[in-house]
């Protein structure tokens, strides 16, 4: 029994035979509803770690996808009693519930490929091309009575010639979207570059140990030239960063104003540093236009690869006032509090009369326990997988539209956090 | 680059030319073909940058004009026009993109018809028309 109490005095307070509690201690009886209160109540500790004990990621997984369903926080309480007499169903739902975020992310992947993608644009061009000759000569043999042979033989063979641009440019069209599941990104240099970050966790201990001397190496796996080469950029970058703060200074470092003084000021460096080397943290960074340069993406907080993230996010306030650190805490609809240090850097002016070009840093460092403020900023993971439906800085309508009801009340998309 | 004008159908009084810049050569084949079935004189020209060099010989009454040409774009003809000796020239672009941000850029320079390919050839030739009505 924990916190050195004694089984009777728990059975008491819950209001149960010791000789019950013993059958539920050794999980012969479920328990939930007011029981699991109170127990948790004598515990001192919570109902959802109680009844989750033992299986605290299906808990937290199983609250958060109530989160983003729009689930008010009574319901998100019974995470742990689903865990514990359901835990197959349980498994099952969140496993669910991954999978969609995962289509919506591909989703988002695609419409943004259709927009951006020269490639995309191209195929698309010559298609609308080929099919607006085919269609105006079709309507010609169709709808002339009479016309001369000669005219007739050439409209044939444009028809004939459009129609093999249409089969060709059908399957330039097919083929661009007809990938293997997680390869639909795979033409865009900044996502391949960001699953090469990704692989590796943002961490390049050969970086620290043969400074910029291991890039080529560490790059020639990436097949795409101009994604090769936007890789080497990042990684020069972290190689001259880990010159200036060392390895072993950074992973000895409990928060960031710890380097501090070694960075010499240049608070964007510390953030950066943490951000690559500890793998609990998360890490973003953005130009001016919103335009994700990196993100290195932590359990629980979501950042984009591209596009945008939650405008509410202190990475994007920090260009307000740059060189002023942004210290805040922030709460995912999960409930989950972050720590969230922000600062926008200026790099110096391309030439004399140019003006400075400034990028916002951003470290997240999740927050439990005492540790947690009392009212952190509440934000979301971005607009389209945000169930918050008050939102004042919502710029467009959530995906989550599926409402999840199984006590019979009306429920709407936001949380009641 | 500009192909000569055929003539008309025997018997119709051509109310005027149309000149088609259309890098497209089956589709400046079939445009052209139904303009002049419809009583036009047309002038085909394929280059975009020598385009409006093409639009002060032929003197058209209506430009039928492709946003993408080699060497010069339908946007950069458009404005060329705009600034020429004849501003009010009315001008039907035909773009395969169709998007939102090109009829905009299209009505900004100073568009009278945006077309997006496909388009039915009836209704290419009462665009036409409308815009050659004074």
């Amino acid at each position: 029994m924990a916190l050195g109490l004694k089984q009777r005095e728990v059975a008491a307070a819950a209001g149960v035979s010791p000789s019950y509690l013993n059958l539920i201690e050794h999980d012969r009886r479920a328990i939930g509803g007011a029981l699991l209160s109170r127990l948790a109540a004598a515990l001192r500790t919570d109902r959802a770690t109680l009844a989750g004990e033992g299986d605290a990621d299906l808990v937290a997984a199983l609250r958060n996808v109530a989160a983003l369903r729009g689930l008010p926080a009574s319901a998100r309480d019974q995470a742990g009693d689903l865990a514990r007499q359901h835990p197959r169903w349980a498994r099952l739902l969140v496993a669910e519930a991954e999978a969609h975020a995962a289509q919506v992310r591909r989703i988002d992947a695609l419409g943004d490929r259709l927009s951006h993608d020269p490639a995309v644009a191209d195929a698309m061009h010559e298609l609308m091309s080929a099919v607006a000759a085919v269609r105006s000569t079709a309507s010609i043999l169709a709808q002339t009575p009479e016309i001369d042979a000669n005219w007739l033989v050439r409209f044939y063979a444009n028809l004939d010639e459009d129609s093999r641009r249409l089969a060709k440019g059908a399957a330039t069209v097919r083929d661009l979207f007809d990938a293997r599941p997680g390869e639909a990104e795979t033409n865009l240099p900044a996502e391949t570059v960001s699953r090469f970050l990704d692989a590796s966790g943002h961490r390049f201990d050969r970086l620290e140990d043969d400074g910029a001397g291991a890039i080529p190496d560490l790059v020639a796996g990436i097949v795409d030239p101009v994604a090769r080469e936007m890789a080497a950029g990042i990684l020069a970058g972290d190689a001259a960063d880990a010159a200036r703060l060392p390895r072993g200074m950074v992973d000895a470092a409990a928060s960031p104003a710890d380097l501090f003084p070694a960075a010499e000021g240049d608070v964007a460096l510390v953030l950066r540093r943490m951000g690559a080397r500890d793998p609990r943290r998360g890490l973003m960074i953005c130009d001016a236009a919103g335009a994700v340069l990196r993100s290195k993406v932590v359990a629980g907080f979501p950042l984009p690869r591209n596009g945008s993230g939650c405008p509410l996010w202190p990475v994007y306030a920090a260009f307000s006032a740059p060189g002023h650190t942004i210290d805040t805490a922030v709460e995912m609809p999960d409930g989950v509090v972050w720590r969230a240090q922000a600062v926008a850097a200026l790099a110096p002016p391309p030439g004399f009369g140019r003006a400075p070009i400034p990028r916002a840093t951003m470290l997240l460092t999740p927050v439990a326990g005492a540790a947690v403020p009392d009212r952190p900023l509440p934000v979301g993971p971005g607009c389209r997988l945000c169930p918050r439906g008050d939102c004042p800085a919502r710029r467009e309508p959530s995906v989550l539209t599926a409402r999840l009801d199984n006590t019979g009340d009306a429920m709407n998309t936001s949380t009641d956090t | 680059m500009t192909h000569a004008t055929e003539p008309g159908p025997a018997g119709t009084r051509p109310p005027g030319r149309v000149l088609l810049i259309e890098d497209e050569p089956n589709i400046a084949t079939a445009l052209g073909f139904i303009l002049r079935r419809d009583g036009w004189r047309v002038s085909t020209h394929s280059d975009g940058a020598t385009a409006l060099d093409a639009v002060a010989r032929h003197a058209p009454a209506v430009v039928v004009l492709d946003v993408m040409l080699p060497g010069l774009s339908g946007f950069d003809i458009l404005s060329g026009i705009r600034a020429s000796p004849r501003p009010d020239l009315p001008v039907l672009m035909l773009t395969a993109k169709g998007q939102a941000k090109d009829r905009a850029r299209a009505e900004a320079l100073g568009v009278n018809r945006f077309m997006t390919k496909p388009f039915s050839n009836r209704e290419l030739l009462d665009a036409v028309r409308a815009l050659a009505e004074p």
